[in-house]
């Protein structure tokens, strides 16, 4: 019964919930996402099969978590950061792989990134290890999330250096190029919603960016949408040519 | 689709449909043990079988051997969790860290490469174990050094980064034919362990990716007509390896048992698994 009020139990978000609203939106998105892109996977080229199956798992990952984000927000209303990070620590690494997956390099080198983003982040944001405070963490965190934008080639976008990822995308056969750009897109624009929630949820001087909870939840879930669809569907317009 | 993709992709729905139905943990022994009695003994059940019918099986000379060998290795195991349960604790981990990553890597990579075998393996157990860690803790409470360890500083999510950290490391630091698909396929076994109870997250990792492919992949070496006969072939010593776990439950030893069932089921477990390990390391080696 659960999963048949996860589909038609809209109308338990209360009136106004906007919030709320997106989580569903959120769910039900990522979930057709992975549909379609399950779909795909039989209709592509051999060599973009991992890629799309990938594509599928990010977006169904996210979706049972947003399942599960979704209930604890209407139940009590609360931030459901616990299963935000539960879902970025399984979907962030499978994301940077779609990049090893189309140009066959770099994974070494951001999978290294990804661990140091995502530990770094965890250990500042829960304070759990008892050392550094919130913002050196962060700012560890976000080093390795620019090395990581370094190697995707997303300075390239403005003429800038770029790593060995960046170039074998800039380089690849077909569409590779146009996906890879977009990929670029939302490494350097998408992925910046994270360190900005970073910032206004956690204490110290970043207090001046802080914003309202449910305002945050909206940002992360329309980002969080975008991101990891379009990640997707970017890779889906390289394999399809 | 072969086999082995089929046995996980049935896994993989039940566990979804775990985690969308909310499976009450009270149900969770019971599918443990549905499991573990259908799909999880049925698989070592024709060892004695596959130690003969492949070419490039470990050599016995007779039945009989094979069966002094067999049993010994389990009475062994047996006496060595009487002796230290610690020690028992520790070959068990060993063997099936081993053993789960030999069958893991089928379809992703040859499994000559023995550390990275039991790599693989031994990142899904810690996975397992990390992601279950308190329920764990009162498992093994047997266990001095385990039942003081206070973990109350960290949260869950510590624990899934801890795993999914280390699983990336050491997938990019082995020569693994197809990378990607193991990693991710690992990734949802993660997800997995992180919503399910221990028990529900072992019955359907050992029941669904590791047994249910490995009795696939049996049934199609025996090349017999029908699934069914070849299931009937594992019954004999299904039953005996039930009935061997009831006699040791009824003429147990406190350290054995005490009160705690579901030790005293992994100690089973184990019993089975080691001479298992030996017969299933040269079946696999041209999988």
């Amino acid at each position: 019964m659960e999963m048949l009020n996860f589909i038609f139990d809209a109308a338990s978000i209360a009136p106004g919930d906007f919030t709320g609203f997106t989580f569903f939106i959120g769910s039900v998105s990522m979930l057709a996402a992975t549909v379609w892109f399950l779909m795909q996977h039989g209709q592509v080229d051999k060599k973009f099969k991992d890629s799309m199956l990938v594509a599928a798992l990010i977006t169904g990952i996210a979706a049972v978590h947003y399942f599960y984000m979704r209930e604890q927000w209407v139940l009590d209303g609360s931030s459901p950061t616990e299963l935000r990070y539960i879902d970025w620590i399984l979907t962030v690494p499978l994301m940077v792989v779609e990049f090893a997956l189309l140009t066959g390099v770099g994974m070494r080198k951001l999978f290294w990134a990804s661990v140091v983003m995502l530990v770094a982040g965890y250990f500042g944001e829960s304070g759990v290890t008892g050392m550094l405070d919130a913002q050196t963490w962060g700012a560890i965190s976000g080093l390795a999330y620019f090395w990581m934008a370094y190697e995707v080639g997303c300075l390239s976008i403005f003429g800038g250096p770029s790593g060995a990822v960046g170039n074998a995308l800039a380089s690849g056969s077909g569409k590779i190029p146009e996906a890879g750009r977009m990929l670029q897109w939302f490494v350097l624009v998408g992925w910046a919603i994270y360190p900005i929630g970073y910032m206004a949820g956690t204490d110290g001087w970043y207090t001046f960016v802080a914003i309202d909870e449910g305002a945050m939840n909206i940002i992360y879930n329309v980002g969080d949408a975008i991101n990891k669809i379009g990640f997707g569907m970017a890779v889906w317009y390289a394999a399809k040519s | 689709m072969n086999v082995v993709v089929k046995s996980k992709l049935a896994g993989l729905i039940l566990a979804f449909s775990i985690i969308f139905f909310g499976l009450e943990s009270s149900y969770s022994i019971l599918l443990f043990l549905v499991v573990m009695l259908s799909i999880g003994i049925p698989h070592g059940s024709v060892d004695h079988i596959i130690a003969f019918i492949n070419p490039e099986a470990r050599k016995f000379d007779s039945k009989l051997i094979f069966y002094v060998v067999y049993l010994s290795l389990i009475v062994f195991n047996i006496i060595l969790w009487v002796i230290s349960p610690f020690l028992g604790l520790l070959v068990f981990l060993i063997i099936s860290c081993y053993h789960f990553g030999e069958t893991q890597v089928i379809g992703y990579n040859t499994t000559d490469n023995k550390i990275l075998n039991f790599v693989i393996g031994a990142n899904i157990l810690l996975s397992l174990f990390l992601n279950n860690i308190v329920e764990l803790q009162e498992i093994l409470y047997i266990l001095p050094q385990f039942a003081s360890l206070d973990l109350s500083a960290f949260d869950s999510v510590f624990f899934l980064l801890v795993s999914v950290a280390i699983l990336m490391l050491s997938i990019v630091n082995f020569e693994i034919k197809r990378k990607v698909p193991l990693y991710a396929e690992i990734t949802i076994l993660y997800m997995v362990f992180f919503h399910t109870d221990l028990l529900t997250s072992f019955a359907l990792y050992f029941g669904f990716c590791h047994s249910l492919p490995m009795l696939m992949l049996e049934f199609k070496e025996f090349k017999t007509d029908s699934f069914m006969k070849f299931y009937f072939k594992t019954l004999p010593f299904t039953i005996l390896s039930i009935i061997f776990g009831f006699l040791l439950y009824q003429f147990n030893n406190d350290l054995l048992t005490s009160d705690n069932l579901i030790l005293f089921v992994f100690i089973i477990i184990s019993s089975l698994t080691l001479p298992h390990v030996f017969i299933m390391k040269d079946f696999v080696k041209d999988k």
